[in-house]
Protein backbone atom coordinates (compact mmCIF):
# COMPACT_ATOMS: atom_id res chain seq x y z
CA UNK A 1 0.00 0.00 0.00
CA UNK A 2 1.65 3.40 -0.95
CA UNK A 3 0.01 6.37 -1.13
CA UNK A 4 1.60 8.66 -3.72
CA UNK A 5 1.24 12.15 -4.29
CA UNK A 6 2.01 13.83 -7.73
CA UNK A 7 2.95 17.33 -8.27
CA UNK A 8 1.95 18.28 -11.64
CA UNK A 9 1.63 22.19 -13.30
CA UNK A 10 0.13 23.70 -16.26
CA UNK A 11 2.43 25.17 -18.63
CA UNK A 12 2.46 26.69 -22.04
CA UNK A 13 2.82 24.66 -24.74
CA UNK A 14 6.43 24.10 -25.57
CA UNK A 15 5.77 24.41 -29.21
CA UNK A 16 3.65 27.90 -28.89
CA UNK A 17 5.42 30.94 -28.42
CA UNK A 18 6.00 31.68 -24.46
CA UNK A 19 6.36 34.98 -23.57
CA UNK A 20 6.03 37.53 -20.01
CA UNK A 21 3.09 39.46 -19.57
CA UNK A 22 3.72 43.29 -20.18
CA UNK A 23 2.53 44.25 -17.05
CA UNK A 24 4.51 42.69 -14.56
CA UNK A 25 6.80 40.58 -15.74
CA UNK A 26 4.79 37.15 -14.99
CA UNK A 27 3.83 34.54 -16.98
CA UNK A 28 1.51 35.64 -20.06
CA UNK A 29 -0.50 32.42 -19.84
CA UNK A 30 -2.98 33.59 -22.31
CA UNK A 31 -0.86 34.31 -24.83
CA UNK A 32 -0.11 30.19 -25.27
CA UNK A 33 -1.79 26.92 -25.50
CA UNK A 34 -1.48 25.95 -21.93
CA UNK A 35 -1.28 22.08 -21.35
CA UNK A 36 0.07 19.50 -18.79
CA UNK A 37 4.19 19.65 -18.28
CA UNK A 38 5.10 16.78 -20.26
CA UNK A 39 7.52 15.66 -17.72
CA UNK A 40 4.37 15.69 -14.97
CA UNK A 41 3.05 12.94 -17.12
CA UNK A 42 6.17 11.20 -16.47
CA UNK A 43 5.93 11.61 -12.77
CA UNK A 44 2.32 10.51 -12.92
CA UNK A 45 3.04 7.13 -15.09
CA UNK A 46 5.82 6.62 -12.34
CA UNK A 47 3.14 6.91 -10.05
CA UNK A 48 0.81 5.12 -11.75
CA UNK A 49 3.22 1.73 -12.40
CA UNK A 50 4.40 1.79 -8.57
CA UNK A 51 0.66 2.19 -7.36
CA UNK A 52 -0.33 -1.22 -10.00
CA UNK A 53 2.71 -2.84 -7.81
CA UNK A 54 1.87 -2.11 -4.59
CA UNK A 55 -1.16 -0.72 -4.57
CA UNK A 56 -2.10 2.62 -2.78
CA UNK A 57 -3.49 5.47 -3.92
CA UNK A 58 -2.11 8.75 -6.43
CA UNK A 59 -3.20 11.90 -5.56
CA UNK A 60 -2.40 14.88 -7.70
CA UNK A 61 -1.75 18.42 -6.52
CA UNK A 62 -1.53 21.09 -8.62
CA UNK A 63 -1.03 25.13 -7.85
CA UNK A 64 -3.13 26.83 -10.60
CA UNK A 65 -5.49 29.34 -11.72
CA UNK A 66 -8.69 27.93 -12.83
CA UNK A 67 -8.09 26.22 -16.12
CA UNK A 68 -5.04 24.14 -14.91
CA UNK A 69 -8.32 22.22 -13.79
CA UNK A 70 -7.24 20.91 -17.59
CA UNK A 71 -4.23 19.77 -16.88
CA UNK A 72 -5.28 17.90 -13.92
CA UNK A 73 -8.09 16.64 -16.00
CA UNK A 74 -5.42 14.94 -17.52
CA UNK A 75 -3.67 13.17 -15.07
CA UNK A 76 -7.36 12.05 -13.81
CA UNK A 77 -7.87 10.04 -17.52
CA UNK A 78 -4.26 8.78 -17.44
CA UNK A 79 -5.52 7.33 -13.44
CA UNK A 80 -4.80 9.44 -11.21
CA UNK A 81 -7.44 8.62 -8.13
CA UNK A 82 -7.93 12.10 -6.84
CA UNK A 83 -6.98 15.46 -7.20
CA UNK A 84 -5.86 19.09 -4.86
CA UNK A 85 -6.24 22.15 -6.84
CA UNK A 86 -5.41 25.34 -5.23
CA UNK A 87 -6.63 28.14 -7.42
CA UNK A 88 -6.12 31.48 -6.32
CA UNK A 89 -5.83 35.10 -7.53
CA UNK A 90 -3.48 35.97 -4.93
CA UNK A 91 -1.03 33.28 -5.91
CA UNK A 92 -0.29 35.21 -8.91
CA UNK A 93 3.31 36.33 -9.48
CA UNK A 94 4.26 32.93 -6.78
CA UNK A 95 7.86 32.86 -6.75
CA UNK A 96 9.85 29.33 -6.09
CA UNK A 97 9.66 29.71 -2.27
CA UNK A 98 5.82 30.53 -2.11
CA UNK A 99 4.73 28.22 -4.35
CA UNK A 100 6.45 25.19 -2.44
CA UNK A 101 5.01 26.89 0.84
CA UNK A 102 1.82 26.75 -0.79
CA UNK A 103 2.33 22.85 -2.18
CA UNK A 104 3.96 22.07 1.43
CA UNK A 105 0.37 22.70 2.76
CA UNK A 106 -1.63 21.53 -0.03
CA UNK A 107 0.29 17.84 0.52
CA UNK A 108 -0.48 18.62 3.86
CA UNK A 109 -4.03 17.67 3.40
CA UNK A 110 -3.93 14.35 2.05
CA UNK A 111 -3.47 11.84 4.33
CA UNK A 112 -0.38 9.24 5.04
CA UNK A 113 1.61 10.33 2.14
CA UNK A 114 4.10 7.73 1.77
CA UNK A 115 5.72 9.66 -1.49
CA UNK A 116 5.86 12.33 -3.24
CA UNK A 117 6.80 12.33 -6.94
CA UNK A 118 7.84 15.55 -9.23
CA UNK A 119 9.00 16.50 -12.28
CA UNK A 120 12.57 17.35 -12.65
CA UNK A 121 11.68 21.29 -13.71
CA UNK A 122 8.85 22.87 -15.38
CA UNK A 123 9.52 23.69 -18.85
CA UNK A 124 8.39 27.28 -18.39
CA UNK A 125 9.95 28.68 -15.34
CA UNK A 126 13.08 25.76 -15.43
CA UNK A 127 14.05 26.63 -11.96
CA UNK A 128 14.17 22.87 -10.62
CA UNK A 129 14.26 24.12 -7.43
CA UNK A 130 10.92 22.96 -6.18
CA UNK A 131 11.14 19.37 -5.23
CA UNK A 132 13.94 20.24 -2.91
CA UNK A 133 12.61 23.31 -1.45
CA UNK A 134 9.16 21.05 -0.32
CA UNK A 135 11.51 18.49 0.62
CA UNK A 136 13.03 20.79 2.75
CA UNK A 137 9.96 22.18 3.92
CA UNK A 138 8.67 18.65 5.25
CA UNK A 139 11.61 17.70 6.38
CA UNK A 140 11.72 14.99 3.62
CA UNK A 141 14.65 12.94 2.18
CA UNK A 142 15.06 14.16 -0.97
CA UNK A 143 15.69 12.12 -4.07
CA UNK A 144 16.36 14.08 -6.94
CA UNK A 145 16.96 13.48 -11.13
CA UNK A 146 15.92 10.24 -10.53
CA UNK A 147 16.20 8.02 -14.12
CA UNK A 148 15.06 4.69 -12.43
CA UNK A 149 12.88 4.55 -9.29
CA UNK A 150 11.84 1.05 -7.45
CA UNK A 151 9.94 1.18 -4.22
CA UNK A 152 10.53 -1.99 -2.12
CA UNK A 153 8.71 -2.03 1.54
CA UNK A 154 9.13 0.92 3.15
CA UNK A 155 12.17 1.99 1.05
CA UNK A 156 13.13 4.11 -2.07
CA UNK A 157 15.69 3.26 -4.39
CA UNK A 158 16.68 5.36 -6.93
CA UNK A 159 19.40 6.15 -9.99
CA UNK A 160 19.77 9.43 -9.88
CA UNK A 161 21.75 11.41 -12.65
CA UNK A 162 22.93 14.43 -13.53
CA UNK A 163 25.22 16.12 -16.19
CA UNK A 164 27.63 16.97 -13.80
CA UNK A 165 28.00 14.18 -11.81
CA UNK A 166 26.70 11.18 -14.04
CA UNK A 167 25.15 8.40 -12.26
CA UNK A 168 24.42 7.98 -8.10
CA UNK A 169 22.61 5.53 -6.48
CA UNK A 170 20.32 6.65 -3.47
CA UNK A 171 18.30 5.08 -0.89
CA UNK A 172 16.08 6.09 1.59
CA UNK A 173 13.03 5.18 3.74
CA UNK A 174 9.61 6.28 3.32
CA UNK A 175 7.75 8.94 3.26
CA UNK A 176 10.39 10.81 0.78
CA UNK A 177 10.10 12.69 -2.17
CA UNK A 178 11.90 11.74 -5.25
CA UNK A 179 12.09 13.85 -8.68
CA UNK A 180 12.03 12.14 -12.04
CA UNK A 181 13.97 13.18 -15.63
CA UNK A 182 12.67 12.52 -18.79
CA UNK A 183 14.44 8.95 -19.22
CA UNK A 184 12.51 7.40 -16.36
CA UNK A 185 9.35 6.13 -18.77
CA UNK A 186 7.07 6.59 -21.94
CA UNK A 187 3.57 7.91 -20.40
CA UNK A 188 0.93 5.84 -21.16
CA UNK A 189 -1.70 7.48 -23.11
CA UNK A 190 -5.54 7.99 -21.13
CA UNK A 191 -7.81 5.48 -22.17
CA UNK A 192 -10.99 6.01 -23.33
CA UNK A 193 -12.55 4.48 -20.08
CA UNK A 194 -10.06 6.81 -18.52
CA UNK A 195 -11.16 9.60 -20.16
CA UNK A 196 -14.98 9.45 -18.79
CA UNK A 197 -13.93 8.28 -15.69
CA UNK A 198 -12.01 11.24 -14.41
CA UNK A 199 -15.27 13.28 -14.13
CA UNK A 200 -16.16 11.45 -11.80
CA UNK A 201 -12.99 11.67 -9.71
CA UNK A 202 -12.76 14.12 -6.50
CA UNK A 203 -10.94 17.38 -7.18
CA UNK A 204 -11.02 19.34 -3.94
CA UNK A 205 -10.58 22.96 -4.58
CA UNK A 206 -8.20 25.41 -2.29
CA UNK A 207 -7.55 29.01 -1.58
CA UNK A 208 -4.15 30.36 0.14
CA UNK A 209 -6.71 31.17 2.60
CA UNK A 210 -8.06 27.79 3.43
CA UNK A 211 -4.35 26.69 3.30
CA UNK A 212 -3.85 29.81 6.31
CA UNK A 213 -1.31 31.48 3.84
CA UNK A 214 -3.59 34.31 2.85
CA UNK A 215 -1.75 37.98 3.00
CA UNK A 216 1.84 35.61 2.95
CA UNK A 217 1.60 35.37 -0.84
CA UNK A 218 1.64 36.57 -4.47
CA UNK A 219 3.90 38.93 -6.38
CA UNK A 220 4.07 41.26 -3.68
CA UNK A 221 5.76 39.33 -1.59
CA UNK A 222 8.09 37.24 -3.52
CA UNK A 223 11.47 37.01 -2.68
CA UNK A 224 12.57 36.88 -6.51
CA UNK A 225 10.60 39.26 -9.33
CA UNK A 226 11.55 39.46 -13.13
CA UNK A 227 12.03 43.47 -13.18
CA UNK A 228 12.52 42.96 -17.12
CA UNK A 229 12.76 41.03 -19.86
CA UNK A 230 14.07 40.77 -23.07
CA UNK A 231 12.84 38.35 -26.12
CA UNK A 232 15.93 36.30 -27.30
CA UNK A 233 18.01 37.97 -30.40
CA UNK A 234 17.80 36.39 -33.71
CA UNK A 235 20.04 34.45 -34.24
CA UNK A 236 22.93 35.78 -36.39
CA UNK A 237 23.74 34.93 -40.00
CA UNK A 238 26.27 32.40 -40.11
CA UNK A 239 29.49 32.89 -41.94
CA UNK A 240 28.80 31.40 -45.86
CA UNK A 241 32.11 29.71 -47.75
CA UNK A 242 31.80 29.01 -51.24
CA UNK A 243 33.67 26.31 -51.82
CA UNK A 244 35.94 26.68 -55.34
CA UNK A 245 38.21 23.68 -53.96
CA UNK A 246 39.88 25.10 -50.93
CA UNK A 247 36.50 24.82 -49.04
CA UNK A 248 38.04 22.11 -46.64
CA UNK A 249 40.96 24.79 -46.08
CA UNK A 250 38.62 27.65 -45.13
CA UNK A 251 36.44 25.57 -42.68
CA UNK A 252 39.92 24.31 -40.61
CA UNK A 253 41.05 27.72 -40.81
CA UNK A 254 37.66 28.72 -39.51
CA UNK A 255 37.76 26.24 -36.56
CA UNK A 256 41.49 26.67 -35.99
CA UNK A 257 40.35 30.59 -35.49
CA UNK A 258 38.01 29.30 -32.68
CA UNK A 259 40.64 27.26 -31.37
CA UNK A 260 38.63 24.37 -31.66
CA UNK A 261 41.31 22.43 -33.71
CA UNK B 1 -28.33 21.46 -30.39
CA UNK B 2 -25.33 22.37 -28.93
CA UNK B 3 -22.12 22.04 -31.21
CA UNK B 4 -19.41 22.45 -29.05
CA UNK B 5 -17.94 19.23 -27.75
CA UNK B 6 -18.33 18.35 -24.46
CA UNK B 7 -15.01 18.47 -21.90
CA UNK B 8 -14.57 14.51 -22.77
CA UNK B 9 -15.11 14.44 -26.16
CA UNK B 10 -12.47 17.25 -26.43
CA UNK B 11 -9.99 15.01 -24.33
CA UNK B 12 -10.85 12.15 -26.60
CA UNK B 13 -9.91 13.84 -29.45
CA UNK B 14 -6.62 15.52 -27.78
CA UNK B 15 -5.90 11.83 -26.66
CA UNK B 16 -6.39 10.50 -30.54
CA UNK B 17 -4.22 13.36 -31.67
CA UNK B 18 -1.57 12.33 -29.79
CA UNK B 19 -1.45 8.81 -30.24
CA UNK B 20 -1.47 9.66 -33.85
CA UNK B 21 1.01 12.10 -34.34
CA UNK B 22 3.55 10.33 -32.60
CA UNK B 23 3.14 6.45 -33.48
CA UNK B 24 1.26 7.04 -37.22
CA UNK B 25 3.49 9.34 -38.79
CA UNK B 26 4.04 9.28 -42.71
CA UNK B 27 6.30 6.56 -42.59
CA UNK B 28 4.16 4.21 -40.74
CA UNK B 29 1.50 5.08 -43.59
CA UNK B 30 3.82 3.69 -45.78
CA UNK B 31 4.92 0.75 -44.01
CA UNK B 32 4.42 -3.04 -45.14
CA UNK B 33 1.11 -3.99 -43.80
CA UNK B 34 2.93 -6.67 -41.33
CA UNK B 35 5.42 -3.94 -40.06
CA UNK B 36 5.78 -3.79 -36.16
CA UNK B 37 4.83 0.12 -36.37
CA UNK B 38 1.53 -1.10 -37.06
CA UNK B 39 1.60 -3.58 -35.04
CA UNK B 40 2.18 -1.35 -31.99
CA UNK B 41 -0.19 1.05 -33.39
CA UNK B 42 -3.38 -1.66 -33.63
CA UNK B 43 -2.32 -2.84 -29.89
CA UNK B 44 -2.12 1.15 -28.55
CA UNK B 45 -5.63 1.80 -30.34
CA UNK B 46 -6.83 -1.45 -28.76
CA UNK B 47 -5.55 -0.24 -25.49
CA UNK B 48 -7.20 3.31 -25.50
CA UNK B 49 -10.06 0.98 -25.66
CA UNK B 50 -11.29 2.33 -28.94
CA UNK B 51 -12.23 -0.60 -30.23
CA UNK B 52 -15.42 -0.63 -27.74
CA UNK B 53 -16.36 2.27 -28.09
CA UNK B 54 -19.47 1.82 -29.46
CA UNK B 55 -19.84 -1.82 -27.53
CA UNK B 56 -22.25 -1.49 -25.02
CA UNK B 57 -21.44 -1.36 -21.51
CA UNK B 58 -22.84 -5.18 -21.00
CA UNK B 59 -20.68 -6.65 -23.59
CA UNK B 60 -17.73 -5.23 -22.09
CA UNK B 61 -17.29 -2.16 -24.24
CA UNK B 62 -17.91 1.58 -23.12
CA UNK B 63 -21.13 2.09 -24.66
CA UNK B 64 -20.55 5.88 -25.86
CA UNK B 65 -22.17 6.88 -28.81
CA UNK B 66 -21.76 8.25 -32.30
CA UNK B 67 -20.49 11.61 -30.99
CA UNK B 68 -17.41 10.40 -29.46
CA UNK B 69 -17.38 8.32 -32.75
CA UNK B 70 -16.60 11.44 -35.03
CA UNK B 71 -13.56 12.67 -33.35
CA UNK B 72 -12.19 9.68 -32.89
CA UNK B 73 -12.67 9.26 -36.65
CA UNK B 74 -11.86 12.89 -37.79
CA UNK B 75 -8.06 11.95 -35.70
CA UNK B 76 -7.34 8.95 -36.97
CA UNK B 77 -8.44 10.07 -40.59
CA UNK B 78 -5.95 13.16 -40.28
CA UNK B 79 -2.83 10.22 -40.05
CA UNK B 80 -4.43 7.92 -42.17
CA UNK B 81 -3.95 5.18 -39.98
CA UNK B 82 -3.39 1.79 -42.11
CA UNK B 83 -5.47 -0.13 -40.03
CA UNK B 84 -9.39 -0.90 -40.24
CA UNK B 85 -10.76 1.54 -38.15
CA UNK B 86 -13.93 1.87 -39.85
CA UNK B 87 -14.86 -1.40 -40.15
CA UNK B 88 -13.65 -2.56 -36.50
CA UNK B 89 -15.12 0.55 -34.68
CA UNK B 90 -18.02 1.78 -36.55
CA UNK B 91 -19.55 -0.96 -38.94
CA UNK B 92 -18.86 -4.11 -36.91
CA UNK B 93 -19.74 -3.80 -32.60
CA UNK B 94 -23.61 -3.49 -33.13
CA UNK B 95 -23.20 -6.98 -35.80
CA UNK B 96 -20.89 -8.50 -33.56
CA UNK B 97 -22.58 -7.68 -30.03
CA UNK B 98 -26.09 -9.63 -31.92
CA UNK B 99 -24.12 -12.34 -33.43
CA UNK B 100 -22.51 -12.84 -29.76
CA UNK B 101 -18.82 -11.82 -30.89
CA UNK B 102 -18.57 -8.63 -29.12
CA UNK B 103 -15.91 -9.19 -26.26
CA UNK B 104 -14.32 -12.50 -27.36
CA UNK B 105 -10.93 -13.81 -25.61
CA UNK B 106 -9.59 -13.88 -29.11
CA UNK B 107 -7.75 -10.36 -29.98
CA UNK B 108 -7.74 -10.81 -33.55
CA UNK B 109 -11.92 -11.58 -34.03
CA UNK B 110 -12.07 -8.09 -32.50
CA UNK B 111 -10.40 -6.06 -35.34
CA UNK B 112 -12.84 -6.73 -38.74
CA UNK B 113 -12.52 -6.23 -42.36
CA UNK B 114 -15.44 -4.83 -44.14
CA UNK B 115 -17.03 -5.63 -47.35
CA UNK B 116 -20.54 -4.05 -47.42
CA UNK B 117 -20.93 -4.05 -51.29
CA UNK B 118 -19.55 -7.43 -51.94
CA UNK B 119 -16.76 -7.08 -54.09
CA UNK B 120 -14.99 -9.20 -52.82
CA UNK B 121 -11.97 -6.73 -51.47
CA UNK B 122 -11.23 -5.72 -48.68
CA UNK B 123 -8.40 -2.76 -47.29
CA UNK B 124 -5.82 -3.09 -44.14
CA UNK B 125 -6.72 -6.47 -43.48
CA UNK B 126 -3.89 -7.42 -41.59
CA UNK B 127 -4.74 -7.51 -38.12
CA UNK B 128 -8.45 -8.55 -38.75
CA UNK B 129 -9.49 -12.09 -38.15
CA UNK B 130 -13.49 -11.71 -39.09
CA UNK B 131 -15.19 -10.48 -42.21
CA UNK B 132 -17.90 -8.69 -42.54
CA UNK B 133 -20.07 -9.28 -45.70
CA UNK B 134 -22.83 -7.31 -47.05
CA UNK B 135 -24.85 -4.72 -45.57
CA UNK B 136 -24.41 -1.78 -48.44
CA UNK B 137 -27.29 0.65 -48.48
CA UNK B 138 -28.09 -0.50 -44.87
CA UNK B 139 -30.37 -3.41 -46.14
CA UNK B 140 -29.94 -7.52 -46.72
CA UNK B 141 -28.15 -9.54 -44.13
CA UNK B 142 -23.82 -9.19 -42.97
CA UNK B 143 -22.72 -12.65 -42.81
CA UNK B 144 -19.89 -12.82 -40.71
CA UNK B 145 -16.80 -14.93 -42.00
CA UNK B 146 -14.11 -16.62 -40.33
CA UNK B 147 -10.82 -14.85 -42.33
CA UNK B 148 -8.28 -17.11 -41.88
CA UNK B 149 -10.10 -19.69 -43.63
CA UNK B 150 -11.04 -17.27 -46.58
CA UNK B 151 -8.71 -17.35 -50.21
CA UNK B 152 -6.84 -14.15 -49.82
CA UNK B 153 -5.19 -13.24 -52.58
CA UNK B 154 -2.95 -9.90 -52.61
CA UNK B 155 -4.59 -7.07 -54.86
CA UNK B 156 -2.51 -4.16 -57.13
CA UNK B 157 -3.70 -1.15 -56.16
CA UNK B 158 -3.05 2.39 -56.52
CA UNK B 159 -2.74 3.01 -53.52
CA UNK B 160 0.18 0.72 -52.02
CA UNK B 161 0.17 1.26 -48.23
CA UNK B 162 -3.47 -0.07 -48.55
CA UNK B 163 -3.14 -3.62 -48.80
CA UNK B 164 -6.26 -4.38 -50.76
CA UNK B 165 -6.96 -8.32 -50.67
CA UNK B 166 -9.36 -10.13 -53.04
CA UNK B 167 -10.87 -12.01 -50.12
CA UNK B 168 -13.46 -14.80 -51.44
CA UNK B 169 -15.47 -17.74 -49.34
CA UNK B 170 -14.33 -18.83 -45.94
CA UNK B 171 -16.20 -20.25 -42.90
CA UNK B 172 -19.63 -18.51 -42.33
CA UNK B 173 -19.82 -17.79 -38.37
CA UNK B 174 -22.93 -16.08 -37.92
CA UNK B 175 -25.46 -14.05 -40.16
CA UNK B 176 -27.25 -10.77 -39.12
CA UNK B 177 -30.56 -9.51 -40.78
CA UNK B 178 -31.79 -7.53 -38.65
CA UNK B 179 -33.06 -4.93 -40.76
CA UNK B 180 -32.77 -2.22 -37.73
CA UNK B 181 -28.73 -3.24 -36.96
CA UNK B 182 -27.98 -3.65 -40.52
CA UNK B 183 -29.05 0.01 -41.17
CA UNK B 184 -27.39 1.22 -37.73
CA UNK B 185 -24.21 -0.54 -38.90
CA UNK B 186 -24.24 0.91 -42.42
CA UNK B 187 -25.24 4.10 -41.22
CA UNK B 188 -22.10 3.87 -38.69
CA UNK B 189 -19.52 2.65 -41.38
CA UNK B 190 -20.82 5.92 -43.50
CA UNK B 191 -20.29 8.74 -40.91
CA UNK B 192 -16.78 6.89 -39.47
CA UNK B 193 -15.86 7.10 -43.30
CA UNK B 194 -17.10 10.61 -43.42
CA UNK B 195 -15.31 11.84 -40.41
CA UNK B 196 -11.99 10.06 -41.66
CA UNK B 197 -12.54 12.40 -44.95
CA UNK B 198 -12.62 15.28 -42.67
CA UNK B 199 -9.25 14.32 -40.99
CA UNK B 200 -7.56 13.59 -44.15
CA UNK B 201 -8.57 16.91 -45.78
CA UNK B 202 -8.04 18.95 -42.82
CA UNK B 203 -3.97 17.24 -43.44
CA UNK B 204 -3.80 18.06 -47.19
CA UNK B 205 -5.02 21.61 -46.22
CA UNK B 206 -2.16 21.91 -43.68
CA UNK B 207 0.71 20.28 -45.81
CA UNK B 208 -0.41 22.85 -48.66
CA UNK B 209 -0.22 25.90 -46.46
CA UNK B 210 2.90 24.85 -44.75
CA UNK B 211 4.43 24.33 -48.04
CA UNK B 212 3.14 27.85 -49.88
CA UNK B 213 4.41 29.49 -47.07
CA UNK B 214 8.26 27.98 -47.65
CA UNK B 215 8.19 27.70 -51.07
CA UNK B 216 9.68 31.34 -52.73
CA UNK B 217 9.27 32.46 -56.62
CA UNK B 218 9.93 35.96 -57.67
CA UNK B 219 11.80 36.65 -54.34
CA UNK B 220 8.31 36.22 -51.84
CA UNK B 221 6.42 33.03 -50.89
CA UNK B 222 4.31 31.68 -53.40
CA UNK B 223 1.02 31.46 -50.92
CA UNK B 224 1.07 35.82 -51.16
CA UNK B 225 -0.12 35.22 -54.59
CA UNK B 226 -3.33 36.14 -54.39
CA UNK B 227 -4.66 33.62 -56.97
CA UNK B 228 -2.86 30.49 -54.41
CA UNK B 229 -4.66 32.54 -51.38
CA UNK B 230 -8.45 32.43 -53.09
CA UNK B 231 -8.02 28.82 -54.05
CA UNK B 232 -6.76 27.78 -50.51
CA UNK B 233 -9.21 29.89 -48.79
CA UNK B 234 -12.26 28.32 -51.06
CA UNK B 235 -10.82 24.74 -49.97
CA UNK B 236 -11.22 25.66 -46.14
CA UNK B 237 -14.50 27.03 -46.55
CA UNK B 238 -15.13 23.01 -48.76
CA UNK B 239 -13.67 21.21 -45.59
CA UNK B 240 -15.26 23.44 -42.79
CA UNK B 241 -18.37 23.57 -44.31
CA UNK B 242 -18.58 19.84 -44.56
CA UNK B 243 -17.44 19.46 -40.68
CA UNK B 244 -20.53 20.29 -39.12
CA UNK B 245 -22.35 18.51 -41.42
CA UNK B 246 -20.57 15.08 -40.04
CA UNK B 247 -20.77 16.70 -36.17
CA UNK B 248 -25.04 16.93 -36.54
CA UNK B 249 -24.90 13.27 -38.48
CA UNK B 250 -23.08 12.14 -35.40
CA UNK B 251 -25.69 13.53 -33.35
CA UNK B 252 -28.69 12.63 -34.78
CA UNK B 253 -27.29 9.22 -34.69
CA UNK B 254 -26.75 9.45 -31.44
CA UNK B 255 -30.07 10.93 -30.17
CA UNK B 256 -31.70 8.21 -33.25
CA UNK B 257 -33.27 11.52 -34.38
CA UNK B 258 -35.64 10.00 -37.14
CA UNK B 259 -33.77 12.04 -39.95
CA UNK B 260 -30.74 10.44 -38.81
CA UNK B 261 -30.04 8.28 -42.86
CA UNK B 262 -30.62 11.63 -44.91
CA UNK B 263 -28.28 13.97 -42.56
CA UNK B 264 -25.63 10.73 -42.89
CA UNK B 265 -25.58 10.87 -46.41
CA UNK B 266 -25.37 14.76 -46.43
CA UNK B 267 -22.71 14.35 -44.44
CA UNK B 268 -20.83 11.50 -46.43
CA UNK B 269 -21.89 13.81 -49.79
CA UNK B 270 -20.03 16.74 -48.29
CA UNK B 271 -16.74 14.72 -46.97
CA UNK B 272 -16.17 13.41 -50.06
CA UNK B 273 -16.74 16.25 -52.01
CA UNK B 274 -14.55 18.48 -49.72
CA UNK B 275 -11.90 15.87 -49.58
CA UNK B 276 -11.42 15.72 -53.12
CA UNK B 277 -11.79 19.21 -53.67
CA UNK B 278 -8.86 19.91 -51.61
CA UNK B 279 -7.00 17.13 -52.73
CA UNK B 280 -6.98 18.84 -56.28
CA UNK B 281 -6.13 22.37 -54.88
CA UNK B 282 -2.88 20.39 -52.23
CA UNK B 283 -2.05 18.55 -55.78
CA UNK B 284 -1.95 22.25 -58.22
CA UNK B 285 -0.34 24.86 -55.44
CA UNK B 286 2.46 22.15 -54.17
CA UNK B 287 3.16 22.13 -58.42
CA UNK B 288 5.16 18.73 -59.68
CA UNK B 289 5.80 17.73 -55.91
CA UNK B 290 2.45 17.16 -55.46
CA UNK B 291 2.81 14.19 -57.95
CA UNK B 292 6.31 12.42 -56.45
CA UNK B 293 6.09 9.61 -54.48
CA UNK B 294 8.73 10.10 -52.05
CA UNK B 295 6.66 13.36 -50.90
CA UNK B 296 3.73 12.41 -48.01
CA UNK B 297 0.74 14.12 -49.85
CA UNK B 298 0.07 11.16 -52.27
CA UNK B 299 -0.44 8.91 -49.23
CA UNK B 300 -3.57 11.30 -47.70
CA UNK B 301 -4.38 12.20 -51.32
CA UNK B 302 -4.71 8.65 -52.29
CA UNK B 303 -6.69 7.37 -49.30
CA UNK B 304 -9.03 10.42 -49.67
CA UNK B 305 -10.31 9.09 -53.23
CA UNK B 306 -10.32 5.96 -52.15
CA UNK B 307 -12.61 6.38 -48.90
CA UNK B 308 -14.71 9.24 -51.17
CA UNK B 309 -15.97 6.29 -53.24
CA UNK B 310 -16.09 3.94 -50.46
CA UNK B 311 -18.89 3.42 -48.27
CA UNK B 312 -21.09 5.34 -51.02
CA UNK B 313 -20.29 7.56 -53.33
CA UNK B 314 -20.91 11.50 -53.50
CA UNK B 315 -23.82 11.31 -55.68
CA UNK B 316 -24.66 7.51 -54.38
CA UNK B 317 -25.39 9.69 -51.35
CA UNK B 318 -26.94 12.94 -53.23
CA UNK B 319 -29.48 10.29 -54.90
CA UNK B 320 -30.60 9.13 -51.69
CA UNK B 321 -30.59 12.18 -49.74
CA UNK B 322 -33.03 13.03 -52.76
CA UNK B 323 -35.26 10.01 -52.47
CA UNK B 324 -35.30 11.36 -48.16
CA UNK B 325 -36.33 14.62 -49.42
CA UNK B 326 -39.18 13.47 -51.87
CA UNK B 327 -37.27 13.77 -55.02
CA UNK B 328 -37.84 11.46 -58.15
CA UNK B 329 -34.84 10.58 -60.08
CA UNK B 330 -34.91 9.90 -63.57
CA UNK B 331 -32.41 8.04 -65.34
CA UNK B 332 -30.02 5.50 -63.26
CA UNK B 333 -29.14 5.29 -59.97
CA UNK B 334 -25.65 6.25 -59.50
CA UNK B 335 -23.31 3.71 -58.55
CA UNK B 336 -21.97 2.93 -55.30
Amino acid sequence: MTNIVVLVKQVPDTYSERKLAAGDNTLDREAADAVLDEINERAIEEALVIKEANEGEVTVVCVGPDRANDAIRKALSMGADKAVHVSDEALHGADILQTSKVLAKAVGTVEGVDLIIAGNEASDGRGGAVPAVLAELLGLPQLTHARKVTVEGGTVKVERETADEGITHLEASLPALISVNEKINEPRYPSFKGIMAAKKKPVEKLTAADLGLDGEVGLANAASTVLESAPKPPREAGQRVDDEGDGGVKVAEYLASQKLI
Amino acid sequence: MRFAPTAEQQDLRIAVRELMRDRCPSSVVRAEPDDPAINGLAEEICRMGALGLLVAERDGGLGLDENYLVPLMVETGWAAAPLPLVDSIAFAPGLLSHAGYSDGPDYRKRWCVADPAKRAETRFGQPAGLLLRGGFGGTGAVQLVDLDTAVRSHLAAMDPSADVHDVRGGQELAIVDDPVLVRQAWQRGVLAAAAQLIGLARHMLEMTVDYVAGRTQFGVPVGSFQAVKHRLATALLAVEFAAPVVDRAGHSMASANPGADRDVSSAKALASEAARAVGREAIQCHGAMGYTTEYDLQLYLKRAWALAADWGSASWHRARLAGHLGMSLTGSTPAG
